[in-house]
């Protein structure tokens, strides 16, 4: 059976057991695999799930591989939505495919690009995984956008969204290009930082689209 | 067109010598040290077909008289505003012998991406590192002779406050050598420059310079040059299109950042900042006068004074000196008497100096009125704008302008508007875009009311009752935030985000303020001035033809039924958009008479006031905006003011709050 499928099932799993339903009636009924009990049974036989009457839970084992799809779709999800800020529709399409793709490693750069973000857009826990773990202990988030940075904290500029263009330019006029360490002196009326000798006041718009990190 | 800056001197007989042209990023000291090289024969004019105010003078560097010009700050040279096209431009004269640039030594990174691109167009420069001590006392120590051998040209450290190092900057300007840096971009641009090169026509900078302003984007560049045909043309637009194609970011930005990376690589050799808390209390009022709540203060005393300065002041005290005692009891009946005896035809003498003459109304509107309004505007501006406050202002206000699709740099045009609304008017420029311009445009001509028609306004709403003003202003504001939405939705086009670079707060210089204002005063005298005159020759020849009589029968009804108005004060509205203090006048004495009621009065104050100014700023509107943009506000701003005011009149008629 292909791989794909599994995962699907196992994430619909989790997915249902946060919303409350366990019954196997409604994991099938939900399931959008062509058969569903054919999957199901092969999800049994690996001991991945266990049932019980009507109701299905995954066991220990399943509930391990489920955390780790679940983990990667949200991941993927955030990222499509945050940064590279896509319509609803194409975030979850996309985000489906992703899921069955990312490798361990290439989901941890992900989660730690985006400051090992506790949840997904649609405001679900994304289970944390073992770069979050450290952070915890080690590490703060690595980017953020400039909006969510304290007040008085010199960071370095990581990236620039693409803006109109003439903004971009005079951004880069100031001195504001990636790679320029900079302070936010305030949040309110205006967004005020400092670029060297240089005091910049610009819009809630703008400073959205800068990406800093820590210095 | 193509205009050289010299053009502008020519006639002083003075164009013909080489020209030496000080460039930097805003607020570098670079009119400081222009004042020092020059001293003597300044001129400060606009630079053809713009309102960017370029000095210029001569002086002698070295052995060689040249022609200074002091060009606009700027931060690139791939324009991005009026400024900073009209200071590339210069760069383009062939006359150019030697770019001074001056850089504030504290902020190098910035003035380094200019120095490059002086670098690339192959220009002769000397750099002046200015403000050296202010850097120095900041931590800040750079190593000019190391900077000097990277760049190949003389680099000079000046403090022009205290004239130190000009003397020095003055000799190497004598022998200006040809930045010797070469900067390389990735293989892809260096390929497309190669390419674009081969299609220009010979310029006075390197063809590799005007290569890379066209793959930066730069739209303005091919029109200064001459003598390019539309197939090479066409052959660039390719090459662009195609290299435009393979990169994620616009071509522009990667070359900046190429040139920005560079530059920090040089600075890392020869510049070391050591942290340092620095700031006294005129750095900590500066912070102080942005913040949320601690600058509000600052808004409402800037506001409070400038009111008083040109509210009251202006175009209280010194409107009644020049327009009531110069115009009104010397010149006047002196100009008045000698038409009179020298002038045997009596529509002559009607025109120059009767009720609607050119002279005894034209001129005395223009200078005993407007002048002295504007004049004290011009003066306090020079001071906020010196002062470093101006962009302060624009960050408090921001959110404000936010909801009618403006930024905070709105600010400007809309306070000149209480003055004079023809030269609030022709500021709507320092907006960015079209849609800001002509949004300003708009709530300029239908919700601000000017300083001639603010005092009678104030007088009659004073003589009335608390309530009574509160109604004329809160529907006069609400208007104004209502027509600011709609048209920032209706009006197509783009709003410029807020980004504005933050002057360090400092006290103002008397030089700089009397140099600017004068220059503006001769900008008004230039500008302006006519269209006062054709004001008053449109309503002297109306008024002949009987055309002023006819517009009163044909908005007499309107006036009686919709506003519940005495059909006198039809005469007061049709004047008042001539003559915009006159309407108000005639509405003074109406109400003076006893003819008003207290709800006439507010009716007509709010309808009068969301009118178009006058008529000279209508022609001021034709002239910045075009014919089919004044037609349309026009064309919404008459019956929608009458419209408020009828819906008001019934709503006070109802209700009995006066």
């Amino acid at each position: 059976m292909e791989k794909e499928r599994i995962e699907e099932m196992l994430e619909l799993l989790w997915t249902l057991k946060e919303a409350g339903h366990e019954e196997l009636s409604t994991v099938l009924e939900k399931s959008r695999d062509e058969n569903a009990q054919e999957v199901m049974d092969v999800l049994r036989k690996e001991g991945l799930v266990e049932s019980k009457n009507d109701k299905v839970t995954l066991t220990l084992d399943g509930e391990r591989k489920a955390r780790k799809i679940v983990r990667r779709y949200r991941l993927a999800e955030a990222l499509l939505a945050q940064i590279l800020e896509l319509e609803d529709n194409e975030i979850m399409d996309s985000a489906c495919k992703l899921e069955h793709i990312l490798s361990p490693k290439v989901t941890e750069s992900i989660c730690t690009f985006l400051g090992h973000l506790p949840v997904c857009p649609h405001g679900k826990p994304i289970p944390r995984g073992d770069c979050c773990l450290r952070a915890e202990t080690e590490l703060r988030p690595y980017v953020t956008r400039l909006t969510d940075v304290e007040i008085g904290i010199d960071v370095s500029i990581a990236f620039i969204n693409p803006m109109l263009h003439a903004t971009l330019d005079r951004l880069a006029g100031l001195g504001i290009v990636p790679g320029s360490k900079m302070r936010l002196h305030q949040k309110s009326p205006s967004y005020v930082v400092q670029v060297g000798e240089t005091t910049v006041a610009l819009d809630e718009a703008i400073a959205k689209g800068i990406y800093v990190k820590r210095v | 067109m193509h205009v050289h800056p010299a053009d502008l001197l020519e006639e002083k007989g003075i164009g013909k010598l080489p020209l030496s042209i000080l460039v930097g990023n805003p607020n570098v000291g670079k009119s400081v040290i222009f004042g020092l090289l020059t001293r003597r024969y300044v001129t400060v004019s606009n630079y053809p077909g713009t309102t960017v105010e370029v000095a210029s003078g001569h002086a002698t560097l070295g052995k060689t008289r040249s022609l200074v010009i002091d060009t606009p700050g700027i931060n690139n040279l791939v324009p991005m505003s009026e400024d900073e096209k009209v200071t590339r431009d210069i760069l383009l004269d062939p006359r150019v012998r030697v770019v001074i640039q001056v850089a504030d030594a504290k902020n190098l990174r910035r003035s380094l991406v200019v120095t490059f691109q002086l670098a690339e167009m192959s220009l002769p420069v000397v750099l002046a590192l200015n403000m050296f001590d202010e850097a120095k006392s900041r931590g800040i120590s750079i190593d000019a002779d190391a900077l000097s051998q990277l760049l190949g040209i003389q680099v000079i450290a000046t403090v022009a406050t205290q004239k130190r190092g000009i003397e020095r900057l003055s000799r190497a300007a004598a022998s200006p050598r040809v930045p010797s840096l070469h900067v390389r971009y990735a293989d892809s641009i260096e390929e497309a420059v190669e390419k674009i090169e081969k299609f220009l026509p010979q310029t006075s900078i390197s063809k590799r310079a005007v290569a890379l302003m066209i793959l930066s984007n730069d739209s303005t560049i091919e029109k200064q040059l001459t003598g390019f045909s539309r197939v090479h043309k066409e052959e660039i637009s390719e090459i662009v299109r195609q290299l435009e194609k393979s990169y994620g970011e616009p071509l522009g930005y990667f070359i900046n950042r190429t040139r920005i990376s560079v530059i920090d690589r040089v600075l890392s050799q020869l510049m070391v900042t050591r942290e340092q808390a620095a700031s006294g209390w005129v750095a900590r009022l500066g912070t102080l006068s942005m913040h949320r709540v601690w600058g509000l203060p600052f808004v409402a005393l800037t506001l409070l004074l400038m009111y008083e300065f040109i509210g009251r002041f202006g175009a209280g005290t010194l409107v009644n000196l020049f327009e009531a005692k110069a115009f009104g009891q010397y010149i006047n009946p002196f100009l008045t008497h000698l038409v009179d005896e020298t002038i045997p035809y009596s529509f002559v003498r009607e025109l120059l100096v009767g009720r609607y003459g050119v002279i005894s109304m034209g001129f005395t509107y223009a200078f005993g009125i407007i002048l002295p309004v504007v004049g004290t505007f011009f003066l306090a501006f020079g001071i906020l704008e010196d002062s470093g406050y101006l962009p302060r202002l624009a960050i408090m206000t921001n959110r404000i302008f936010k909801s009618m699709g403006l930024s905070g740099k709105a600010v400007l045009p809309i306070v000149l508007g209480l003055g004079c609304g023809t030269m609030a008017t022709l500021t709507a420029r320092v907006m960015e875009t079209r849609k800001e311009r002509i949004i300003v445009t708009l709530l300029l001509a239908l919700a601000v009311p000017c300083s001639a028609q603010l005092g009678v306004i104030l007088g009659l709403l004073g003589g009335l009752s608390v309530s009574a003003a509160l109604i004329w202003f809160g529907i006069v504001l609400g208007v104004m935030f209502m027509a600011g939405a709609l048209a920032s939705r209706v009006v197509p086009g783009k709003c410029s985000d807020f980004l504005l670079e933050i002057p360090p707060l400092r006290v103002p210089q008397l030089s700089n303020i009397v140099t600017k204002t004068g220059a503006r005063i001769e900008w008004y005298l230039k500008e302006a001035v006519w269209l006062f005159i054709v004001g008053t020759l449109v309503l002297f020849f109306l008024d002949k033809v009987g055309g002023l009589k006819f517009l009163e029968r044909v908005a007499s009804p309107l006036v009686v039924r919709v506003l519940s108005l005495p059909s006198e004060a039809t005469d007061a509205f049709i004047i008042g958009f001539l003559r915009r203090d006159y309407g108000a006048a005639g509405l003074y004495m109406l109400a003076k008479r006893g003819a008003l009621d207290p709800i006439q009065i507010v009716v007509s104050l709010v309808t009068m006031t969301l009118f178009i100014p006058c008529f000279a700023s209508f022609l001021m509107i034709v002239k910045e905006r075009g014919l089919r943009v004044a037609g349309l506000m026009v064309a919404f701003i008459f019956p929608f003011a009458f419209l408020v005011g009828g819906v008001l009149n019934a709503i006070l008629r109802r209700v009995h709050v006066l």
